[in-house]
């Protein structure tokens, strides 16, 4: 029985590029095209295709212009290149797949954008389901007396989640005054971390590479860098300003105050590109290797169904991997905001040996 | 390159959501679970606290217990060893008692048999010297004519006969 | 094929490089710290994590000066 379950979705396996040679034979697949279009934001979310027909959600399109003020309107007139109240996707050029304007010159200009795009969206979705979690666990603690039995299933999940980050890495990371920074660094990872699993999944409310964005990414570099800097001591300042180093390195140039400076700066920014070349590098690649199936179409039959094999095992060993990053990413970014915010306060001067 | 800028509306949308949410989290989120935890864990500790206490109790009251026994076994014991010692020393001075006065029964007797037969024998001899009195009377009567000469004779018989006897 | 696209490529290659080298060896390193020390297991880990997040910043500069030259 087993044996022949095993069979069967290797057929299955084989079968499904026939079906999709089948169905679309005259289009030409650019990989590289799909790939960036789905790791990139769009107006609307496609679902799938069949045959012709997509399926797909569309999200509301909001657009203030100096020259015809503020526009809102669903993303359903712009589809396929369509134009509507004098705005379009732009194919081409500069501002290509973003909305634009065309001006009385006929030249296109960049209208100040607010539309509720797919990674809005999935920002969104994403944030409630963060909201409802969080609180829900926090109104199972709320009804419950102090000698009731210990949490199950989810609840005890989020407990020995929050326990463990907070005795294994904040409380070791920033030391003694921890507990003002608590609760920014569990609500920063619980959010990369609710991100990235929810961009794992292929369909609707999932799918949406948010944390792989790199504006979601900057927010929340941002926030850390805040966090660092607003809490940091004085020793921490005149450690960037004024450092225990002989007085020629900063008093006619500021040469070391200067890359003190620049380091305070490159922290937040690492945390920013890591966080997004990651996110973003592992839907790539899973994308692709599902794109090699259709790029082999080509190539005959034997070939196709070989690298469908390929492909479909590739993929599952990348979604296993992605996992881990999910938690590796929010877990790191996590850590090294700790780490910094630690090293911001620590006022003691560093013992001398 | 499209994708290193970062949109101004989706940073827009994205500073407002998660401010939205770390302010929420932050408030009602997680500082109730980080409270209920704290508290609870303080519960254990104050319940492992009370548990150890009572196991200590416990153990001190099975160890008055069992000091309390050991006491009484020894008291037994003590009480056994005297019982015995006491009967042992009765028994031994009646045993004693029973042999001084077997002692002075047989001495007595002893001595009281000695002094009859010394009487006896003081008896026998008065009794043998009349005797031999009278047997010489009736003897020398017939062979010697004189008192003074009989009665010579009879002491000095007498005398080899005390000469035997204490030979 | 545009210079730059090659460029790109070359570029990224050697930041995989020169990243794949560096957490290897702070991988091997660790390891063998973990191996001598097992008491240690979780500081060491911990320190593992930053220093190779702090390599893979850089690597990751370097991917995104690629993303700039594609």
């Amino acid at each position: 029985m087993e044996r022949l379950g095993k069979i069967s979705v290797w057929l299955l396996l084989l079968l499904c590029p026939c079906l999709a040679g089948a169905q679309e034979p005259t289009k030409a697949f650019d990989a590289k095209e799909t790939v960036l279009g789905h790791i990139g934001d769009s107006y609307e979310w496609h679902i799938a295709s069949f045959g012709g027909h997509d399926l797909h959600v569309s999200l509301p399109v909001i657009v203030h212009s100096p020259a015809s003020g503020w526009h809102c309107f669903s993303s359903e007139h712009l589809r396929e290149g369509g134009e509507y109240e004098g705005l379009r996707v732009a194919a081409e050029g500069e501002h290509k797949g973003k909305i634009v304007e065309r001006q009385a010159d006929g030249s296109d200009l960049r209208p100040l954008d607010l539309s509720i795009t797919k990674t809005v969206m999935g920002l969104f979705i994403n944030s409630l389901l963060l909201l409802v979690l969080v609180l829900g666990t926090a109104r199972w603690y709320k009804k419950r007396k102090v000698d009731s039995p210990a949490p199950r299933g989810f609840v005890g999940l989020m407990e020995i989640l929050v326990s463990s980050l907070v005795d294994g890495l904040i409380k070791p990371c920033i030391g003694e005054n921890y507990r003002r920074f608590v609760p920014y660094l569990l609500t920063v990872f619980c959010f990369i971390l609710l991100n990235n699993l929810m961009g794992l999944i292929p369909i609707f409310p999932g799918g949406a590479n948010v944390t792989g964005n790199i504006a979601v990414a900057l927010v929340l570099a941002f926030a850390s860098f805040l966090a660092i800097n607003l809490f940091g001591s004085r020793a921490y300042w005149k450690e960037v300003f004024w450092p225990d180093v002989p007085a020629w390195l900063k008093v006619p140039v500021p040469l070391i105050p200067l890359i003190e400076f620049v380091g305070v700066l490159t922290k937040p920014f690492a945390l920013m590109i890591r966080l997004f070349a990651n996110m973003m590098a592992g839907h790539a690649v899973i994308l692709s290797l599902t794109c090699v199936i259709f790029v082999t179409v080509e190539m005959g039959m034997a070939i196709n169904s070989s690298m469908t094999v390929v492909s479909v095992l590739f993929s599952v060993f990348m979604n296993c991997l992605e996992l881990l990053v999910a938690f590796l990413q929010a877990y790191v970014f996590t850590l090294l905001s700790a780490v910094f915010i630690g090293l911001a306060q620590e006022h003691k001067a560093p013992e001398k040996a | 390159m499209g994708l290193l800028q970062p949109e101004s509306g989706l940073v827009f949308w994205m500073l407002l959501s998660f401010v939205i949410v770390f302010i929420l989290l932050a408030k009602y989120g997680f500082p109730v679970i980080l409270r209920a935890i704290d508290s609870r864990k303080e519960y254990i500790d104050a319940s492992l606290e009370a548990a150890r206490e009572a196991e200590r109790k416990l153990e001190n009251i099975r160890s008055d217990g069992r000091k309390l026994l050991d006491e009484a076994e020894q008291r037994q014991r003590e009480i056994l060893r005297e019982a015995s010692e006491t009967r042992e020393q009765i028994i031994r001075e009646a045993r004693r008692k029973a042999e001084s006065e077997g002692q002075r029964i047989i001495a007595a007797a002893q001595e009281q048999a000695s002094a009859e037969r010394d009487a006896i024998l003081q008896d026998a001899r008065h009794q043998v010297a009349v005797l031999a009195v009278a047997v010489s009377e009736k003897m020398l009567r017939q062979k010697l004519a004189d008192e003074t000469s009989q009665t010579l004779l009879a002491e000095r018989l007498l005398d080899e006969v005390e000469q035997t006897e204490k030979q | 094929m545009d210079l730059g696209v090659i460029g790109a490529a070359i570029g990224a290659g050697l930041a995989a490089i020169g990243a794949g080298i560096g957490i290897g060896r702070i991988g091997a390193s660790a390891m063998e710290a973990i191996g001598r020390q097992p008491e240690a297991t979780d500081k060491i880990r911990t320190n593992m994590i930053i220093i190779a997040a702090l390599v893979e910043g850089v690597a990751l500069f370097a991917v995104v000066i690629c993303f700039l030259a594609l």
